[in-house]
Formats: C-alpha cells, sequence, structure tokens
C-alpha cells in the first residue's frame, strides 16, 4: 500500500531549544545560515500579568498534497512520491531557476549557496530507509513531532489525527493540503505568505504558452493548407500554375 | 507498526545501503553519468560507505545524556539519542547534536604548547608531550618542596575523567581542591544537607504541583527534568514560575510572577506562613513530630504575613495565599524545585533553606511527585592511598572562612583571595582541567590578579579558552568522544538509577590525549607512578565489581539500571541529619552563630541610576563553551536585556552599544529591549566577550559577564554570588 | 527541358544545414521532454514520460539536452569562425529586405499555397509574384528567425547550465527559461512551413535536392530566384 508520511506536532510541549533545527542541520550538512525546519512563536503580550505566554511552533516542509513548488517547477526535478507522499528535489534535473522557492507559502525552502539548486526537508528518506525516524523528531526533547504513516491505522500519527482536533496551516488562494498536523491550539497561524508564483513563471504559464501554441497552431493550420491543395491539384495544373507564376 | 523505530543494528546498516548503492547504480548509465558536471552530480546520490553506531554519553554540559555517534570512514557525521537510555528520555539537545562541532572545531588545540612571552600576551613554543610533562612534573616538584604540597591548587573539572585529576591531586598532596560546582549549586546543596540531611533530585514526572524559583530549567536543560515536566502537564501538574525575567520557563508556565530579583525568601517565608497558620501541613505525618524545630518556627513565621510579602517581593498576598492552599492540596506530590545554579546571593543558602523547608513542610521528601533520596547505583570508586606529607599544612587554604564549605568542593572565590593575600599559607600553583573560570567566574581582574601571585599554571582543554591562554603550558585534551572513560553512576528521577561508560567512537585527533594519561605520565615523574599503575578496564572492573551484568548492559545498551529502591528509601530510618528528622531549626547553625531558621534580608538595591545585572544561559549554550560553530548560528553575541521605560528614560534605544559597568569593570555590547524582565533588572548571558583568539567565534563578541560581576560570596557555602552586582549603563558613543 | 544545373550550395554549407536540422530536431524533441509541468506541458506529459522513460531517467535526458546544445553551439561558432565572409553575406542576404516587394511576395504566396490562384484573382490582386533573390521573402523571415532564435536559445541555454555553477541570482535563469520555451516554440512553428516546403511541396523539390547535390535548374532557378539569376548571368 502506498504510505503518506506525515507529521503530528504538538506544539504545545514545544521549548525553542533548537534540538530539531541543529540535529537536521547535522544531518543534511545544510550551510550556515539555512534551515530545513524551524520554530516559530508568538509575541508576549504582556497586559496578561501572571498569564502572559509564549506559544512555540516547529515547522518545516509541509509535504502538500497541493504542492505549490511542484507546480512551479518547470522540469519535474521537483516532485512528490506517490509511494510516499515525500517532496523531493533531484538536484541533477534541477537548473536552478528559484521558481519553488518563491511559489513556497510557507518558506521551507531556500536556493543552497554552493550548490544553488532549492534544499528541503525530505523527512530524511535516507534514515528512513536505515529504519530510522526522522532527525529532528528523534532528537526532539518533549517529543513535539511525531512521525509516521497516516494510511496505515495502526500508526501513532493516524491515531493522534484520529483522536484530536488538528489544524492544519494553509493560505491563500490555493489550500497547499499540507500533511503537517498541528494538535488543536497550536499558534501562530497566521504567518504563511500567499502563494505567488514568480513573473517569470506566471509569464510562461500565462503567455508564452499560450502564444506558442497558437504560433504552432497557426503555422500547422497553413501547412495542412497548403498540403491539401498540393493534394487536391494535378501535378501539371501546379506546373503549369509555375510556370506562370514568374 | 513500528511507530518508535528502533536503533539501527549494523546488520540492517549494511542491507539497506547496499540496497540504496544497488538502485543508485541501476538508475542510469554509468557512462552517461560521468559526463555530468561536477555540480550536477554533486546532488542527490546516496552517501556512499556503511555507518558504524557506537554508544557513547554526552559531555557537552554535565546531563551525560544517551547517545549514538554514526561514524562512517572514522568521522563522526551525527549523533542521535540512545532511546533505551530513560535519563535522557530518548534525546538530545541542541548541545548534543553540536557535538560534532566539538570534536571537529577548527579552534582545536593540535599538540602541547608553552608559553614564551608575558601571560596573556600570546606568545607560545610547540614543545613534545615529553618535554610538556618533565617541565609541568619538574614544576610541580619546585612548588611543593618551595610551599608545601598544598601550594598546587587542583581544579578537576566535572568530566567522566575528573576523578582521575582528582585522585591525582590527593596523591599529589594538595588539600587544595576547587570545582566549577563553587560558582554554581553548592549553596542549594547546603541548603538541602542542612535541612534533610542529602541533596535530593525532584520527581517531576509524578509531581502535581511545582514552584520553580531561581531556575530557568527549559533553557538550562536538565535531563530529566525538562523533559518531565512536559509529561507531568499531561496529567494536570501545574507549574508556578517566579523570575524578574519573562524566560521561556516563566512563557510556557500556568502562572509566571515577576518578582522583585533577590526577594524569593519572603515569598516562601509567607507560603511557609500560610501554610503553618491555616495548618495545611500533614499533621499526621509531618509537622511537628517529624521535623526538628517546628515550634519555634511557628513563632518565628509570624513575622512574614502574605501583605508583608507582597511589599517586598510584589506578588500579591491573595496569590500567595491561593498557591499556599493549592500546593498543600496537592502535596506530597508537589514540590518546590530545588534548582541548580544557586549561585546568585550572599544568602543563597538561606534562600534555598526557605524552599527546602517548604519541602518539609509538604511532607514530599521520599515520595513520588516529591523529592526522591538518592539511590542506589552500585558504581564504586575504587579505592588508592593517600601519601602523607610532613610539612603540608593543616587544613586547606580558605578552611573556616565561611561555616559550611562543602568536603572536596571548597569555594573558588575564597581561594582566589587567599592566594591573593598568601594568607594563611602560599600557592603558587595551578593545575587546571576543563574549567574556565577567566569566563565564568565573577570579577575577572581578580582572577588576573591570582594569577599574578602563581609562579605555575597547567591546562588540560579541548581549545584555547580565556583560562588557558593565561596559562603556562596548555595540554590538548582528548573530547569526549575520543576517549575511553570510567563508568559513571547517574541519578535524576524515578526512572533512572543507571551507569554509562565511554569508548572511543574515534580515534584521538592530532597530539591529544586524555587526562588519564596525562595523570598517569605526570604521577611516573612524580615518583607516584604506583598510584595510576592500572587501566581504565581494569579501572572500570573495580568499579562495578559486584553488579551483575552491568559491563554487559552498558556495552550492548549504552546503559546499566540498577533496579533499586525507588521511593520510601528511608522507610522510618532517620535521616542523615542531626536531629534524624527534617531540620526545620538547624542546630549546627545555631552553634556556629548562622542564623538556625532563614531570617529575610532584604538584598541591596539598585539605586535611581542603576540596575542590577542577572546572568544566565540559553537551551544551545553551555556556560562558557560558545565557541561551536553550529550554536553561534543561533546566537552570534550576547546583548544585554532592558525594559523600555528605564530605556526611554536613559535615552537608550533598540540596538545602541552601550557599557554596562561595576566596581569590577566594564563590558560593551548591544541594547536589546523588552518588556519581559524587571525595570531595574538587565539581564546578559554567559560566555561571550572571549578574550583569547582561540576562542574565534566568541573573540570580541558582546561581553563577558566575568568582566562586569563584582565578586561575592554565599556566606554560609562559600558559593559565588553572581546577581549582587549594581551597575550603570551608558551609551557608547 | 532545359537541363542545366547551377551551383547554389557549396559542401560545407550543405553539412551545417544538415548538422543544423539534425541538432534541431533532436534538441526540440528532447527538450519538449524536458517540461515536465501540467499548467505547461504543449503535447501533453505522455511526451516527457516517454522522453525519459527512453533515457533512462530526466537527469539523463537533461545531459543529452545540454551537452547536445553545447556541440550544436560549439559546431556553429566554429563554422562561423573559418567561414566569416560566407557569414557575413549570409547574413546581408537574409536581413537585406524590400519592404514592398517582400511584403507583397509574402501576401501573395501564402493566398496562393493555400487558397489558390483564383483566390489571389477574386480578391482582385494580380497573379504575377514579386521576383526573389538568392532567398524568397518566406525564406528569408525564417532564416531571420533562426538566427535570432538560436542566438538567443543559446544564451538562455548557457544561463541555465551555468546557473547551477556560477550564479547567485536565480531570476534570469527563471526568465532564461521562459524565454529560451518562447524562441524554441516560435522557431518550431516556423520549422513545420519550412520542412513541409522542403519535404513536402512539390514546387520546392529541387531545392530540397540541393540541400545534397549542391545544384538547382536553371529553370527552377529563373523561376523561384529571378534577381539572383540574373545576378549570375550578368556576372
Amino acid at each position: 500500500m502506498k504510505k503518506k508520511y506525515c507529521m503530528v506536532i504538538d506544539s504545545s510541549v514545544c521549548i525553542d531549544c533548537k534540538a530539531c533545527m541543529v540535529s537536521c542541520k547535522v544531518q543534511h550538512n545544510l550551510p550556515r545560515g539555512h534551515w530545513r525546519n524551524w520554530i516559530k512563536h508568538t509575541d508576549p503580550d504582556f497586559t496578561m500579568g501572571k498569564h502572559t505566554f509564549v506559544h512555540f511552533q516547529p515547522g518545516g516542509c509541509m509535504q502538500c498534497d497541493n504542492p505549490t513548488c511542484v507546480f512551479a517547477c518547470p522540469s519535474g526535478a521537483t516532485f512528490k512520491d506517490e509511494e510516499t507522499g515525500i517532496i523531493h528535489v533531484n538536484e541533477d534535473l534541477c537548473i536552478g531557476c528559484g521558481n519553488c522557492v518563491k511559489a513556497c507559502p510557507y518558506g521551507a525552502r531556500y536556493r543552497h549557496p554552493t550548490k544553488r539548486v532549492p534544499d528541503k526537508c525530505d523527512f530524511c528518506k535516507q534514515r528512513l530507509d536505515m529504519g530510522l525516524l526522522p532527525a529532528c523528531v528523534d532528537t526532539c526533547p518533549t517529543k513535539a513531532r511525531t512521525f509516521g504513516d497516516l494510511n496505515d491505522p495502526e500508526s501513532e500519527v493516524a491515531r493522534l489525527v484520529r483522536e484530536h482536533q488538528t489544524v492544519r496551516i494553509t493560505t491563500q488562494p490555493v489550500d497547499t493540503k499540507p500533511n503537517m498536523f498541528y494538535l488543536a491550539q497550536t499558534m501562530p497561524v497566521d504567518w504563511p505568505g500567499p502563494v505567488e508564483y514568480p513573473m517569470a513563471h506566471r509569464a510562461m504559464t500565462g503567455l508564452v504558452n499560450p502564444l506558442v501554441k497558437v504560433a504552432v497552431g497557426l503555422s500547422g493550420l497553413g501547412v495542412a493548407a497548403m498540403f491539401l491543395k498540393q493534394i487536391f491539384t494535378s501535378p501539371e495544373s501546379s506546373q503549369q500554375d509555375n510556370k506562370e507564376e514568374v | 507498526m513500528k511507530d518508535k523505530m528502533p536503533p539501527l543494528s549494523r546488520r540492517k546498516f549494511l542491507k539497506t545501503s547496499l540496497a540504496a548503492a544497488a538502485i543508485s547504480s541501476g538508475a542510469s548509465a554509468p557512462l552517461v553519468r560521468s559526463l555530468v558536471p561536477g555540480v550536477h552530480a554533486a546532488g542527490s546520490r546516496p552517501a556512499k560507505g556503511e555507518y558504524e553506531s557506537h554508544f557513547t554519553a554526552c559531555d557537552m554540559c554535565f546531563n551525560r545524556c544517551g547517545m549514538i555517534a554514526r561514524v562512517r570512514n572514522n568521522v563522526i557525521e551525527k549523533i542521535d539519542p540512545n532511546p533505551k537510555f530513560l535519563k535522557s528520555r530518548g534525546m538530545i539537545c541542541a548541545r548534543g547534536n553540536a557535538a560534532v562541532k566539538h570534536i571537529y572545531d577548527p579552534d582545536r588545540l593540535k599538540y602541547p604548547l608553552r608559553r614564551t612571552g608575558k601571560r596573556g600576551e600570546g606568545k607560545w613554543e610547540r614543545i613534545s608531550w615529553e618535554e610538556a610533562l618533565d617541565y609541568t612534573a619538574e614544576k610541580m616538584l619546585e612548588i611543593g618542596e618551595k610551599y608545601t604540597r598544598c601550594g598546587m591548587m587542583f581544579i578537576p573539572g566535572s568530566d567522566m575523567q575528573s576523578q582521575f585529576v582528582h585522585r591525582f591531586a590527593e596523591v599529589y598532596g594538595s588539600y587544595n581542591i576547587t570545582s566549577h560546582e563553587t560558582l554554581c549549586l553548592l549553596s542549594k546543596n547546603r541548603a538541602y544537607l542542612d535541612t534533610i540531611g542529602e541533596v535530593p533530585y525532584p520527581d517531576v514526572l509524578f509531581s502535581k504541583y511545582v514552584i520553580i524559583a531561581g531556575a530557568n530549567p527549559f533553557e538550562a536543560f536538565i535531563t530529566p527534568d525538562t523533559i518531565d515536566f512536559f509529561e507531568a502537564r499531561k496529567n494536570g501538574c501545574k507549574i508556578i514560575v517566579l523570575d524578574p525575567r519573562f524566560t521561556k520557563t516563566a512563557a510556557m508556565a500556568d502562572e509566571w510572577y515577576q518578582i522583585k530579583p533577590g526577594t524569593d525568601m519572603a515569598f516562601f517565608l509567607a507560603l511557609c506562613h500560610v501554610i503553618v497558620k491555616e495548618e495545611l501541613y500533614d499533621a499526621e505525618g509531618c509537622c511537628p513530630k517529624m521535623t526538628y524545630g517546628f515550634d519555634e518556627f511557628f513563632l518565628h513565621i509570624q513575622q512574614y504575613t502574605p501583605e508583608w510579602a507582597e511589599a517586598e517581593c510584589g506578588i500579591s498576598a491573595q496569590d500567595i495565599v491561593r498557591i499556599a492552599r493549592e500546593i498543600t492540596a496537592a502535596a506530597p506530590a508537589a514540590m518546590v524545585y530545588p534548582g541548580r545554579r544557586t549561585s546568585d546571593y550572599k544568602n543563597s543558602t538561606q534562600i534555598r533553606r526557605a524552599m527546602a523547608i517548604t519541602n518539609a513542610l509538604l511532607n514530599n521528601f521520599d515520595k513520588p511527585g516529591g523529592l526522591l533520596a538518592l539511590r542506589e547505583v552500585g558504581v564504586k570508586t575504587p579505592y588508592y592511598d593517600i601519601p602523607w606529607y610532613d610539612d603540608n599544612p593543616f587544613d586547606r587554604v580558605e578552611a573556616g572562612l565561611v561555616p559550611g564549605l562543602i568536603d572536596h568542593e571548597g569555594s573558588f572565590q575564597l581561594m582566589r583571595e587567599a592566594i591573593i593575600s598568601g594568607e594563611p599559607y602560599p600557592i603558587k600553583g595551578w593545575f587546571n582541567f576543563k574549567t574556565n573560570f577567566m569566563q565564568t567566574a565573577a570579577n575577572r581582574n581578580k582572577t588576573l590578579e591570582m594569577m599574578d601571585h602563581l609562579e605555575f599554571i597547567v591546562n588540560i582543554d579541548i581549545a584555547m579558552t580565556d583560562t588557558a591562554w593565561y596559562s603556562d603550558v596548555v595540554l590538548p585534551g582528548a573530547s569526549f568522544l575520543e576517549r575511553k572513560d570510567p563508568v559513571s553512576g547517574l541519578q535524576g528521577s524515578s526512572a533512572c538509577a543507571c551507569a554509562v561508560l565511554r569508548d572511543p567512537v574515534v580515534p584521538e585527533m592530532f597530539e591529544s590525549r586524555s587526562p588519564f594519561w596525562i595523570c598517569q605520565e605526570l604521577a611516573k615523574r612524580l615518583g607516584l607512578g604506583d598510584s595510576f599503575d592500572f587501566t581504565i578496564e581494569e579501572y572500570r572492573e573495580q568499579q562495578v565489581d559486584g553488579l551483575d551484568g552491568a559491563m554487559e548492559a552498558m556495552l550492548n545498551d549504552g546503559v546499566y539500571y540498577n533496579p533499586s529502591k525507588v521511593y520510601g528509601i528511608y522507610a522510618g530510618s532517620p535521616l542523615k541529619t542531626l536531629s534524624g528528622v527534617k531540620e526545620i531549626y538547624n542546630q549546627r547553625y545555631a552553634r556556629s552563630g548562622v542564623d538556625p531558621m532563614p531570617v529575610y534580608k532584604r538584598p541591596d538595591m539598585p539605586s535611581e541610576d542603576q540596575f542590577r545585572l542577572v546572568v544566565g544561559r540559553t537551551a544551545f549554550f553551555t556556560h562558557a563553551q560558545t565557541n561551536n560553530e553550529l550554536l553561534t548560528e543561533f546566537m552570534e553575541e550576547n546583548v544585554l536585556n532592558m525594559h523600555p521605560e528605564p530605556a526611554l528614560r536613559l535615552g537608550l534605544q533598540e540596538g545602541d552599544l552601550v557599557e554596562v559597568s561595576s566596581r569590577a569593570g566594564a563590558g560593551r555590547l548591544k541594547l536589546e529591549l523588552t518588556e519581559g524582565i524587571e525595570k531595574q533588572t538587565v539581564y546578559m548571558a554567559t560566555g561571550f566577550g572571549a578574550l583569547s583568539p582561540g576562542m574565534s567565534l566568541v573573540h570580541n563578541k558582546g561581553a563577558s559577564i566575568a568582566e562586569v560581576l563584582e565578586d561575592y560570596h554565599d556566606e554560609i557555602s562559600g558559593n559565588m554570588a553572581m546577581h549582587e552586582t549594581l551597575v550603570s549603563i551608558r551609551k557608547v558613543a | 527541358m532545359n537541363t542545366r544545373m547551377i551551383h547554389r550550395h557549396d559542401r560545407a554549407a550543405i553539412f551545417i544545414h544538415w548538422f543544423n536540422a539534425l541538432c534541431w530536431i533532436f534538441l526540440t524533441l528532447t527538450g519538449l521532454g524536458l517540461i515536465k509541468n501540467d499548467q505547461i506541458n504543449p503535447v501533453g506529459a505522455w511526451w516527457p514520460s516517454l522522453m525519459r522513460t527512453i533515457f533512462g531517467s530526466g537527469e539523463t535526458l537533461l545531459t543529452f539536452h545540454i551537452y547536445t546544445g553545447l556541440i550544436w553551439a560549439a559546431v556553429f561558432l566554429i563554422y562561423i569562425i573559418i567561414r566569416r565572409k560566407q557569414t557575413t553575406d549570409f547574413l546581408k542576404e537574409i536581413f537585406s529586405i524590400n519592404p514592398t516587394w517582400d511584403t507583397a511576395w509574402m501576401i501573395k504566396k501564402n493566398i496562393q499555397l493555400t487558397l489558390g490562384k483564383g483566390a489571389l484573382k477574386k480578391m482582385g490582386m494580380t497573379t504575377d509574384i514579386p521576383p526573389q533573390g538568392f532567398y524568397n521573402a518566406g525564406q528569408k523571415l525564417f532564416a531571420q528567425l533562426t538566427v535570432i532564435a538560436g542566438l538567443v536559445l543559446v544564451i538562455t541555454g548557457v544561463i541555465m547550465y551555468i546557473s547551477t555553477i556560477i550564479l547567485n541570482n536565480p531570476t534570469p535563469v527563471a526568465w532564461s527559461r521562459t524565454i529560451h520555451f518562447l524562441m524554441a516554440g516560435l522557431a518550431f512553428a516556423g520549422l513545420l512551413v519550412h520542412i513541409y516546403m522542403a519535404a513536402v511541396s512539390r514546387e520546392e523539390r529541387p531545392a530540397f535536392k540541393s540541400m545534397f547535390s549542391g545544384v538547382v535548374p536553371e529553370d527552377y532557378a529563373k523561376h523561384h530566384h529571378e534577381l539572383w539569376y540574373n545576378e549570375l548571368k550578368n556576372r
């Protein structure tokens, strides 16, 4: 059966200790200044006095079912693995156009400064293949992150999603259908930007692609017409045409 | 299905990596592959080679969490938690994860160095180990002859090999051994020793109500407490935090009270007042039967009403009364969290005594959800002979300066004073292992002055710390991932009385050597070879002698658990106090002229244009261990936190470079405004503003607490008092 | 019938034409296979899938596309360097346009080829078609298109190729991709007509043959490229 890997996050126990971020950074040897995952937080409202609080919220690539990054990739270098639901980057197929980085409303991708291709969370596919949990999940002190296969009803994530109210952090105008579930009262939820495909990509889909189709269509039509005419006129008359022509 | 995946076995590793290799090579023709330019090729190919997994125990702080190091081609690539290690609950924090940059730090010391210029000038010559050891031994003998063996000060660190340095110090013949702990938790230890006869561990996991004061466990990781707070909370535990700062612990508490710094005792005495007055204690199991001096306390406490406390500490009387009622309702599964770094005020021991007495009234000792008595781990300290040196003085140098020095720890601060004054006898040498007092001890100028009185300083460390920078001989220590270490017994909470050991994960890099080897070699040269005539294996055997299966468990699972009793260890037998019961009234204190019950004294308060400087740390640094590339990314330099209101008054703005000055010195760092700090308090994190260029990431970055803090000490334990310093702040043009 | 042949193309020109043709076709087919995006797929998702299956993987396909493109550009560069004069002449020829004649030719020829001569008459035009030089207006237009498209394709292609090697800003790469696709698309539209004319159209068959033999019948030259023919005769 196909797997649908997902993460369920109980952000109420996150203490912003950064263990997940460092673990990920070491696992994937990420460059300084770039991360595949993050911890967001609310701003404290000190007028609440003794009840002042901050809510920390771990995150990372949401491995969306409606992946805007995949939609923005012209070459299929970024793709959703149908077997696992994980969105990968095929670095060899990528030409580094950066469309996917801009198209992600979560900022889950960055352009690697030396490889110059996008880099993002892949649920530590290499570790999964070795029978290990993703690095962030494995190391989390308070076990705020739970990882597993949502298609397996016996899995911990399936149980959590079944038994708890969950929140998906989504955005406008596209419902990305993220596969990162937050247990009930997670905050903040309004941080993703709108889905905005880069100009070059919009020009390609909205202008260039139709234009090329029209051009090829017209030229094809012309060729077809010439061909038809050639078929329905005899060679002799055509010869005559030629002679008269010049 | 497997929602918890087992740690990887080697066979499984092999299988999966072979499979991965097969897939990758079959995916496309190799010939075509070779045409692909390098940059494209650098991409998603699975790394070649096979992982090996090694159990080890973390040493990025003192918790010793269980680790699995993933090694490929003799390089540690990743560190994962050991899921079988219950003390750390299968986790590794940011610091532990960053251990790969601790071992592969470009700033690591590579070979022994000897100072050639003036101290701190940074002129060094590379010498051989032979030369370094001969020279050190010669200097130590010389000091021993000139000033007696007690003329050497030893600071053995808090490492799994520190016991060898300790042993070395004792066989060398010096009493003057002190520690990092004298800057840390000795006042708390003193308070609990003097109240219940031992230093307990909090049973956070099963607690229903916890007051955290003078502690920040969500940022300063204590395994397993930090983690257990969240398990406890799922079971309805309420967490009350008192802190002048809005720490991450405060941010996640049920209630946070912005207490005025230094007034915690007022709160706890008032809490006791309510408990005693309303008879909320357990009259059958606890008071007055199982306590000493309850009647005196009853009278003593009358003056400390909640209304009085409200005026002192700023927490409303109603809240105090309510908290007293709530916590006693939850008792005995309730506690005042003992905390750790209690080096804050001149009366820290008494402040912690007030907390310990509150715990005594909750009758939570040796009970689930309360404070745990020491469990039996069973790891022994192998016996050794300590030679007698006739000319040695009678006692350690700072003996008697405070009434409550703790054995084998003393007080670094008081020793420093004694070295400067030369009284009662001279100390002229310093043997230091993995301790960086130049960055952690208050009043750096005084530490420098102390060094002026020392003829010889030898330092074993992994990098050129500020303390090493001012030493005479610097010896490159092996990191914890390169060493064979003895067994270490650990405690912490209900789920663990365990033992761990370390075997080298990778070989020693450069010319680095373990402290054990260094002590062994020095002992030979000092004519004390017999005291170190053993291997680590033999030593371990002695340590776990009689513990069936311990060695196998440590080698197979990375940890051994002793299934010893958890609760009710005392079960009717007397406590280790003088009276055999909890001493609310301490008899020994009374005899030595110390207040037998905590008497509230208001700390010196900052004047209009002054601030109290408090210090602390984050979840990603351990004290002065900041020189780590992976961790400085979260904090490249420290900043000064201040409330916006006084900042406005002083004309200061966010991001301004300010000078923080005290009578001890001044430091410059950037200002960061937050409402999450008491208005007359400023805060900065430890570990920055390093003097040594060998700490390249934090050298001259931000300010060092050591240069600004004035030196005060706790009047009972001699523990350093780091929150007494009042500073003035001005903008640097 | 006059069977005299006139020299039209030399061997190098023939070689570069066919080399060019092969590369264009190969690059168009593989390039089309590289676009794997449901919003763009010009011919549908089956084509990129097919191409990737044939080549083993998308990476290999990309590799072939990149290196064919680079080799194509390199060979062309060498050709231009060796045959500077011919190249300049060629460029002069294709960019020298007589607006009145060429426009008239374009309109009339198109109508004649698709709707027939009758349509010309119906539209009130004369049936005589303006005389043409070495290239007729349609050939010139297509040649201009290929020259410009070729240049743009090489530039954008190289930008995309080096993007992961040296470019720190991805925006030029993103635009390169869009422009690369645009130019390839337009060139392909022109290519359709060119191929038809050469390979299918009866009347241009001599021209097609000349791309192998290098010569055209005098008759053909006279009728189709009168100006050139006259020029030759006058020389």
